[in-house]
């Protein structure tokens, strides 16, 4: 029986579709970045490593590790994919969303 | 190829520790220096450095004070409730919250604190500026004074003379201290472009400016050879004067300048700031003759020196110590009983009253601060006893007491971090005022003044009395929640607060209060009252509408005595014949004036004594105008006239105390005197006593009431080339002035007057160091008898909510409201008369510290102590009265409802 898709805060729906928009590129520093750029919301850098650790150990995020690169003193580069835990996650919560939503937009114009 | 720029490897190690149970360590390691190289590139390294510092700080924060324990946890942050941060954080919000919801008890708090804390700083600001930090120069701390001192002067530091500086001089060459020099004071009269001035200077010896590590921002200092008296017309100036006298012309270097008659060649400009001592504005060459260098008694001569490298100040001392011994040995006669002490330059240069009083103020302000303490903690007790039920309640349900006593912690730690931005505003307005309210002209003798302000010393003084208080106040209610037992508080009838352990803790709170309350006000009422006493009280002479001015003669311009004699004569006359002036007069020292003139006298038909056993009395030369200018009461005989000329035969007039003192049998008049060495003058008249100087605490043991013995001789017979002229006038003093100025050029233009002012101006400038202490000391009393009132008032506004139901009994069983008030204010009774009893010994000891600390100026009164407690016992029954009459009218009905 396939697993139910666990539930995902604000913060860690917006990390998820963060990774699957840069794809190849997804490792903290850029994350980090593009949700300065496109949520903005500033989250320190301590809130971001921990909000990926909880994914990962929710099963929603997967990583794997780069070569080791000289500008970051020899130290590999950690890469998100986002999981099929992850996408049905998603996938979920957008639905939730969306029902929610449905009906509103007239409402939410004319307020 | 350049290399990649690396992060603060120090930091980063750190960071790398702080990170040990971090599931990502490396990836935030890497992540970190990738986005370091990035900002480097962008905004340059230093930046880059210090966001890089920000996110180790942050994250070492987050991970490793969150460390909760166990190997590498995928759920670190949440799985205990959050890190340490988070519930720190927590806590902070809790105990704002609950603060916010009684704004007036927070208000009263943090306010009481930002007083407790703020006075305390500023006494700080004071010490610091004056005693600790008193000068910006080069490695201050290796600058020192060596002292003469002598069993003979008390103990005190006294300036040395000529002949032992040059033997140390020799003797310490290549020991502790190099570049020993010595300096005079030297008032010098500057004749110039424009009108001429007396500038303050000093005689210094070439290495002087060695010691201090100072160098000229024009041209030179001395040199060694220019201590030679044939070299010594050298001058060098202050920024100040440079810019003042002679437009920052820097071809001055090289030009001769005339001063005190003769010409000096100008060699240097020092730079601006560079005014040390005293504000001085010229230096020139110190040079002993012959006979000078062998004079071991007039010890003029201030010594400044630098701790030779590796040497400690203690070395230094010994070393000294030796010598002087040695010196004693060699020349027993002038240094048997001599011997001497290095000091640091700071504690050198402060007035030895200086360390005294401001112990004193030190001590009064944490007096104050353990008040507001006592006071924060019956308040914060107050709380806590009503917060009772909520946390047992909170126990009970397994809350554990580490957590209780931790959020009683944070609202202390919190009431500090809020009382600190007003504290700091007190400490800065009070030395704002401080500073402003100090004349110039005296500002410049007391090292550090200008320094006075808000510097960081005296921001972490704050900080530091912030920690303490928050220590004293805040422990004690966190101890006593702690302490709560579950079961007692649940089955407790609702009344708060009422365990006899709370109540004793509270009411020694508040014993302790007055206890330290009477004391303050003892010693405030001390130095109020010798203020008035030396500004209010008949001191012998008028000194209203009397204005005062000043001359130097140069030695050069007026070699000899009857020079001299015909300057003063000279400008007496022209001063009396400048319009508003009614009559002058000029003295060689006016009664309040900074400096003093004394001698030693030989009576007819008494045994010679040596000249250091001899009898003194302090020693006048007046004009004959001086007894009626200055309103001196001629009380026998008659007063100087202008037939008391230098050829007549030579006269005297003495003060009463003077002539009670050596004729206590006979009367003054038709008696002999003489100065040793001089003529025989015959006395011919007695005037009323005068006080000189107030504060003049070396006399005062021996002259109880001021009142010094005094001889008086006519200037005609005695010229002095040190004048202060005294000018009664028709209307205001400072009115004359220019026509005062004018007056003296007529007679000579090249010579210059200085510290022209009222008398009375004079007077209160005398009595400015006192009136500070006795500002600073009222200012802190008021503070304690305010704050421990208010405390009184609220633990027996407490005590009488507790009591309610009890004093409803009362009075259903028959007690009248007249029973009921006075129960509570026996109560209160109890507390104040424990708090002055202990407060009287507190008070007796403070005021024989104070006593010692000034030199006996100020004395203490067993009425004044004693009226004292009892106002205080007083007001304290008058603070206790509302919550009496609150009991008094309790309403039974009301009362036993309360469940």
């Amino acid at each position: 029986m396939k697993a139910k898709a666990p539930y995902l805060g604000e913060l860690e729906q917006q990390i998820l579709l963060v990774v699957l928009r840069l794809g190849d590129e997804a490792y903290a520093n850029p994350i980090g970045e593009r949700l300065r750029t496109a949520a903005g919301r500033r989250v320190a850098r301590g809130a971001l490593y921990t909000a990926l650790e909880r994914l990962e150990a929710k099963g929603c995020l997967r990583s794997t590790m780069g070569a080791p690169l000289p500008e970051r003193g020899g130290r590999a580069r950690r890469y998100f994919t986002v999981s099929a835990a992850g996408m049905g996650a998603l996938r979920r919560s957008r639905r939730v969303l969306l029902g929610l939503w449905d009906g509103l937009e007239s409402k939410l114009e004319t307020s | 190829m350049t290399p990649l720029p690396a992060p603060p490897r120090r930091v980063e190690r750190l960071l790398a520790r702080a990170l040990a149970r971090a599931i990502y360590r490396d990836d935030i390691l890497g992540d970190l220096q990738e986005a370091f190289a990035d900002l480097c590139a962008k905004r340059g390294a230093a930046a880059a450095r210090r966001w890089y510092c920000g996110q180790a700080l942050r994250l070492a924060i987050r991970y490793g004070a969150g460390a909760t324990g166990g190997a590498r946890s995928p759920h670190p942050p949440t799985s205990h409730g959050g890190t340490l941060m988070d519930r720190l954080l927590m806590d902070i919000r809790l105990a704002a919250r609950s603060l916010a919801k009684r704004p007036t008890l927070s208000a009263a708090v943090v306010l009481t604190l930002a007083l407790g804390i703020g006075a305390n700083a500023a006494v700080f600001g004071v010490v610091d500026a004056l005693l600790l930090h008193p000068y910006d120069m080069h490695d201050v701390d290796r600058i020192v004074m060596p002292f003469t001192t002598s069993p003979q002067w008390n103990g005190r530091r006294e300036t040395v003379s000529r002949a032992d500086f040059l033997d140390w001089r020799r003797d310490l060459a290549s020991g502790s201290i190099e570049h020993l020099a010595a300096t005079l004071w030297w008032d010098a009269n500057l004749v110039g472009r424009d009108e001429p001035e007396r500038v303050l200077g000093f005689f210094v010896s070439p290495a002087f400016f060695d010691a201090l590590d100072a160098h000229a921002a024009i041209g030179r200092t001395f040199l060694a050879d220019e201590e030679v008296p044939a070299n010594a017309k050298r001058i060098v100036l202050s920024d100040a004067l440079w810019r003042r006298r002679f437009g920052a012309d820097p071809a001055i270097v090289g030009r001769p300048v005339l001063a005190d008659g003769d010409q000096w060649l100008v060699v240097g400009v020092m730079p601006a700031r560079f005014d040390f001592p005293m504000g001085a504005e010229v230096w020139a060459p110190l040079s002993f003759d012959e006979s000078a260098a062998r004079n071991r008694t007039a010890h003029d001569l201030t010594v400044y020196g630098r701790l030779a490298p590796g040497r400690t100040l203690a070395a230094a001392d010994a070393e000294l110590r030796t010598i002087t011994q040695r010196l004693a040995r060699e020349h027993p006669d002038t240094n048997a009983q001599l011997g001497a002490a290095v000091y640091t330059v700071s504690r050198g240069m402060a007035d030895v009253g200086v360390p005294a009083v401001l112990a004193l103020w030190q001590a009064a302000g944490v007096f104050v601060l353990l008040i507001a303490c006592a006071n924060i903690a019956n308040l914060l007790l107050a709380r806590a006893a009503e917060r009772e039920r909520e946390i047992a309640i909170r126990l009970a349900l397994g809350s554990s007491r580490g957590r209780v006593v931790r959020e009683s912690l944070v609202e202390s730690g919190l009431l500090v971090a809020a009382a600190i931005p007003p504290a700091l505003a007190v400490a800065s307005a009070s030395l704002r005022v401080m500073h402003a309210f100090m004349p110039a002209r005296i500002v410049r003798f007391i090292a550090g003044w200008d320094r006075m302000g808000l510097d960081w010393w005296t921001i972490g003084a704050a900080f530091a009395c912030a920690a303490l208080a928050a220590l004293i106040f805040g422990t004690l209610p966190a101890w006593q929640t702690a302490r709560g037992i579950v079961g007692d508080a649940l089955k407790s009838d609702g009344r708060t607060g009422a365990g006899p352990g709370r109540q004793r803790v509270r009411r020694a709170l508040v014993v302790a209060e007055i206890a330290l309350a009477l004391p303050l006000l003892v010693v405030a009422m001390m130095s109020v009252s010798t203020v008035t006493r030396s500004l209010g009280s008949w001191q012998g002479y008028d000194p209203t509408q009397v204005l005062t001015l000043r001359a130097i003669l140069p030695e050069a311009r007026y070699p000899d005595a009857d020079s001299r004699a015909r300057f003063a004569g000279a400008a007496v006359d022209a001063l009396a014949q400048a319009s508003g002036v009614r009559e002058a007069a000029v003295a060689n020292v006016l009664p309040a004036i900074d400096s003093n003139a004394t001698s030693a006298i030989e009576l007819p038909g008494r045994p010679a004594v040596e000249s250091s056993k001899a009898p003194r009395v302090d020693y006048r030369a007046v004009s004959d105008g001086y007894f009626d200018v200055l309103r001196v009461p001629v009380l026998a005989g008659r007063a100087f006239t202008a037939g008391d000329r230098k050829s007549s035969e030579p006269v005297a007039i003495v003060s009463e105390s003077m002539a009670r003192k050596f004729w206590p049998d006979t009367s003054a008049i038709g008696e002999h005197v003489r100065i040793a060495g001089g003529p025989w003058m015959r006395v011919i008249g007695v005037c009323g006593d005068v006080v000189h100087d107030w504060f003049d605490y070396s006399r005062w043991a021996d002259h109880g009431n001021g009142r010094v013995p005094t001889l008086y001789r006519p200037i005609a017979q005695a010229p002095s080339g040190v004048l202060v002229f005294a000018v009664r006038t028709a209307g205001d003093p400072l009115g004359v002035t220019a026509g005062a100025r004018a007056a003296i050029a007529r007679v000579d233009a090249a010579q210059p007057i200085f510290e022209m002012m009222t008398m009375r101006q004079m007077q209160r400038d005398r009595a400015i160091s006192l009136q500070y202490i006795a500002s600073v000391m009222t200012a802190f009393a008021a503070l304690a008898l305010v704050l421990a009132l208010l405390g009184l008032y609220a633990v027996m506004t407490v005590l009488v909510t507790q009591r309610v139901r009890e004093i409803g009994v009362r009075i259903a069983l028959g007690a009248t409201t007249r029973d009921v008030a006075r129960l509570t204010l026996s109560q209160a009774g109890r507390l104040t008369a424990i708090g002055i009893a202990i407060g009287l010994f507190l008070a007796v000891a403070l005021g024989r510290a104070m006593e010692a600390g000034l030199l006996g100026i100020v004395s203490s009164d067993i009425r004044v102590t004693a009226a004292l407690a009892a106002g205080l016992a007083a007001a304290a029954v008058g603070a206790s009265y509302l919550p009496a009459r609150r009991a008094a009218s309790v309403d039974p009905i009301v009362a036993l409802r309360t469940e």
